[in-house]
């Protein structure tokens, strides 16, 4: 495996929502999806961040929607995930599938 | 019915602050869920969450421009504006000494017009030409005013404030200017 294959954690995050959310999802929803399902408070920032580095590594791609009044006016930056992205995910589910084995128990009784 | 804007300052500053790739995209999000926010809590309780995603966000952004490099062609363009403005102080300086003999006029009541003048237009310039520009002439214009009242460089006795006045407002023109010519044009009270 390549170094910088692997995701890091809030790559990895982002890029399962993403895949959750389907294709034209926009930061605050990718934000919410992330809150709502395990109950991290990410800055809309940090979102953005994670998914511009994720659109120079060939792992997503955007483009801009239509602006709409209850943005006052401003246009929405949509997100999909595009194939090295899906395989990125599969990458590193593999890994860490990998590496989880036989040690499971050991944290289940900490 | 219920005053559903954000945070004016708020947005203001994420304006200033954001590169051009997230500004829109960020803004745009933010008032979305704010509007929505204020649907379901208070006022207070929805601009709280407002400034806390601002004053959380800016830090992630900026980092993530600096990295990607984006910073150089912005730092570029504020040196490029600063040489400019530097050029356009010193020619209505050199035009006003000349117009004007009095000394108190020429070294006490004309710098601060001229400075904040040159300040707004340079602001003006740099937004034009790149948004996250305007914050790295800021921060040049205050260098710049700090390093000259070190130097003491005002040859006319002059009260602390009148000092500390340039370095407050010379970075405030630099920012502020530019946001306030864009709301009137969208108002359209400038063609």
């Amino acid at each position: 495996m390549k170094r910088g294959e692997l995701l890091g954690s809030l790559e990895y995050i982002i890029l399962l929502a993403l895949m959750r959310l389907g294709d034209n999802a926009h930061g605050m929803i990718v934000r919410r999806e992330i809150e709502e399902r395990i109950g991290r408070n990410i800055s809309i920032g940090a979102v953005y961040a994670t998914l511009e580095r994720l659109e120079a590594k060939g792992y997503v791609s955007s483009f801009t929607g239509e602006p709409t009044p209850e943005r006052g006016g401003r246009a929405k930056r949509l997100f999909r995930v595009e194939a090295a992205g899906k395989r990125a995910l599969q990458t590193s589910e593999q890994t860490i599938r990998s590496m989880t084995v036989g040690i499971k128990d050991r944290w289940g009784t900490a | 019915m219920r005053r559903c804007s954000p945070p004016a300052f708020a947005c203001w500053f994420l304006e200033s602050v954001l590169p051009n790739p997230y500004r829109e995209a960020v803004l745009g999000d933010l008032i979305e869920e704010y509007k929505l926010r204020i649907e379901s809590t208070s006022r207070f309780t929805a601009s709280r969450w407002f400034w806390s995603q601002t004053c959380r966000s800016v830090p992630s952004i900026v980092w993530s421009s600096i990295r990607s490099g984006n910073w150089l062609i912005s730092m570029s363009i504020a040196m490029g504006v600063y040489i400019f403005m530097g050029t356009l102080k010193f020619a209505a300086d050199l035009m006003l000494s000349k117009l004007f003999s009095s000394q108190q006029m020429t070294h006490v009541i004309l710098p601060p017009i001229v400075f904040l003048t040159t300040t707004a237009i340079g602001g003006c310039a740099a937004a034009r030409l790149r948004r996250g520009a305007t914050t790295f002439l800021a921060l040049m214009v205050m260098i710049t005013v700090a390093i000259l009242i070190d130097l003491k460089v005002c040859s006319v006795a002059v009260p602390w404030w009148y000092q500390f006045g340039f370095l407050a407002l010379g970075p405030l023109a630099v920012v502020v200017t530019p946001t306030l010519f864009e709301r009137l044009k969208q108002r359209g009270t400038v063609t």
